[in-house]
């Protein structure tokens, strides 16, 4: 990977004794839709939140394009073009569906939209593209856990990021939203936007990932083609619970 | 939108011609400055209380300040014309020294820390004897008229007003209403929730700071335990409670209900008034948390029932 748009080196996070990301290298190519799995509590929404600027390494440093992120504010790699989704979904609830995107244009996208009617526009284009756009007047806290879901895509993808952190979004849909949601990942990324996916559903992580990076217990174990990694048998018994250290 | 503008300006032309078809109501042009007064400083809490949902119990620090700056400079001899700008920088400065730190504080934390701070500024007003003439505080010789003070006062309301209806649908009011709802969600949405929740404070304080001059002006006296005092610290809460939290009517509402409750009861009964407004805050509370206008949103709905509409006071 010559020229990779996101790159951390030697993440760890530690909680008190406790390591939750374990000096993590881990480079993201240009365009590439690449699932990072690994069972729970691996540490790989923490590793989210250390790219994303919600939390601080302990040690380690973030590259975006190039250039050193590491211990910029969340707003500010926001505003750089890395955004990302959170596993629970955090809607503003006060607020109605096409309002809750409006703020993603409004602070997240440079340059900034022209007014309320500028931002309502932006903000229109990606509820049309994830499917929200009949429910945009709608109060946010009255959708389904779907469209919760999508609705998270569809703030973030107002900021215009060039990186998209999408955590756990498929986690409590049924197949139809499944397959719908899978859907909307590959158009965005046909867009031009490269994303990472944290994920627990192994097929539609090997559907749709170009590459996947596996974090057991903090640490990166394996990475590469979706194929080998699910069938490598480090990754299987670290799914499957017997000992991880073969 | 239209609709309210026309309102307003109805409203507003109305309380203009009010001291001209009765100049000698001056009972009733002393209660419509004290709503003025109130519902500005009110409406200028809301806008880091209810707007940002940073609920701060120590407000009255800037309105002290602004208090005190004006009856200084009077003393002084320095002009109004300079010494109420100077009171509202004064008390702006302020609240960006005690804001960044306090703002590293989240919800409860933050409220507790305002306690603190309001209270701590009311001591530094009663020690400082040089400067503030200390508990017994300082009194101005000459009040401008009343007809005066009742037209500053309505400017300043207005101007309150009419900033938190900008506000309220602007790009500025987007980045407060998403640090109420979820900072941590605003923050990942590129909402700089810091510099936004400062700015708010900056312009609530120095909206207070010009209020603090209107309040000297008019009573000729100010000490620590008035202008300072926890108890404005408290009144500047329940207002906008009682009329609808976060709205841009809202305070205003509950500037008319708590001065018509003080004028009323605490003449006729020593604390009455503040067993009323404890027995009201718990009936809002726990009935119905969107206050007077949550109430009038209530009732437009069952008469209404099929409109789908969201409450825009």
């Amino acid at each position: 990977m010559a020229d990779p748009i996101l790159e951390g080196r030697g993440l760890t996070k530690r909680f008190g004794g406790l390591i939750a990301v374990d000096g993590v290298d881990i480079a993201i190519e240009r365009g590439e839709i690449c699932g990072l799995i690994g069972p729970n509590g691996a540490g790989k929404s923490t590793l989210f939140r250390l790219i994303s600027g919600v939390m601080r390494p302990t040690a380690g440093t973030v590259t975006f394009n190039g250039r050193p992120i590491t211990g910029r504010s969340a707003h500010d790699i926001c505003v750089a073009g890395v955004a990302v989704t959170h596993q629970i979904v955090r809607p503003f609830r006060d607020m109605s569906v096409v309002e809750n995107v409006m703020v993603g244009a409004f602070f997240g996208h440079r340059p900034r939209p022209r007014g309320r009617g500028g931002a309502r526009a932006a903000a229109m284009e990606e509820l049309e593209v994830c499917g929200l756009a009949d429910r945009a007047e709608s109060p946010a806290r009255s959708l389904t856990l779907g469209g919760h879901k999508r609705l998270e895509i569809a703030r973030a993808l107002a900021t215009r990021p060039k990186v998209l952190l999408l955590d756990e979004v498929l986690a409590g849909l049924n197949p139809t939203e499944t397959d719908r949601t899978l859907d909307l990942v590959r158009t965005v990324r046909e867009r031009g936007t490269t994303i990472v996916m944290v994920e627990h559903n192994l097929r539609a992580v090997r559907g749709v990932c170009s590459r996947i990076v596996v974090l057991v217990e903090g640490r990166k174990i394996v990475e590469g083609d979706p194929d080998a990694v699910l069938t490598d048998e480090r990754v299987v018994s670290a799914y499957l619970g017997t000992a991880a250290h073969a | 939108m239209a609709r309210n503008a026309a309102f307003a300006a109805i409203a507003i032309a109305a309380l203009i011609a009010v001291p001209f078809v009765a100049p000698h109501a001056e009972y009733a042009l002393d209660v419509l400055f004290l709503i003025f007064l109130y519902g500005a400083m009110a409406t200028a809490w809301n806008l880091v209380g209810g707007f940002a949902g940073q609920v701060s119990f120590g407000h009255a620090a800037f309105l002290g300040i602004g208090a005190y700056a004006t009856a200084i400079m009077t003393q002084n001899g320095i002009s109004l014309w300079i010494s109420v700008p100077v009171s509202a920088l004064l008390a702006g400065a302020y609240s960006l020294v005690i804001g960044i730190p306090a703002f590293r504080l989240r919800g409860p934390y933050f409220s507790i820390a305002t306690i603190g701070i309001g209270e701590a500024t009311r001591l530094i007003a009663r020690n400082w004897s040089s400067l503030t003439g200390g508990v017994s505080g300082l009194t101005l010789s000459s009040a401008p008229p009343l007809l005066l003070q009742y037209f500053a006062a309505l400017a300043l309301l207005v101007a309150a007003v009419g900033l938190a209806a900008w506000i309220r649908a602007s790009r500025f009011g987007y980045a407060l209403a998403a640090v109420r709802q979820d900072t941590d969600a605003a923050e990942t949405l590129g909402v700089a929730t810091t510099v936004a929740k400062t700015q708010a404070l900056f312009l609530s304080a120095c909206i207070l700071g010009v209020a603090g001059s209107v309040y000297a002006l008019h009573y000729l006296f100010v000490s620590p335990d008035s202008v300072f005092g926890f108890s404005t610290s408290i009144a500047l809460v329940i207002m906008p409670i009682i009329g609808g939290l976060g709205t841009v009517t809202g305070p205003l509402i509950g500037a008319v209900i708590y001065t018509f409750i003080r004028e009323q009861l605490a003449a006729t009964l020593a604390n009455v008034d503040l067993l009323a407004f404890g027995v009201l805050l718990i009936a809002i509370v726990v009935f119905e948390p969107r206050g007077i206008l949550g109430i009038a949103d209530r009732i437009r709905r069952m008469r209404k029932p099929p409109a789908v509409t969201v409450p825009d006071g």
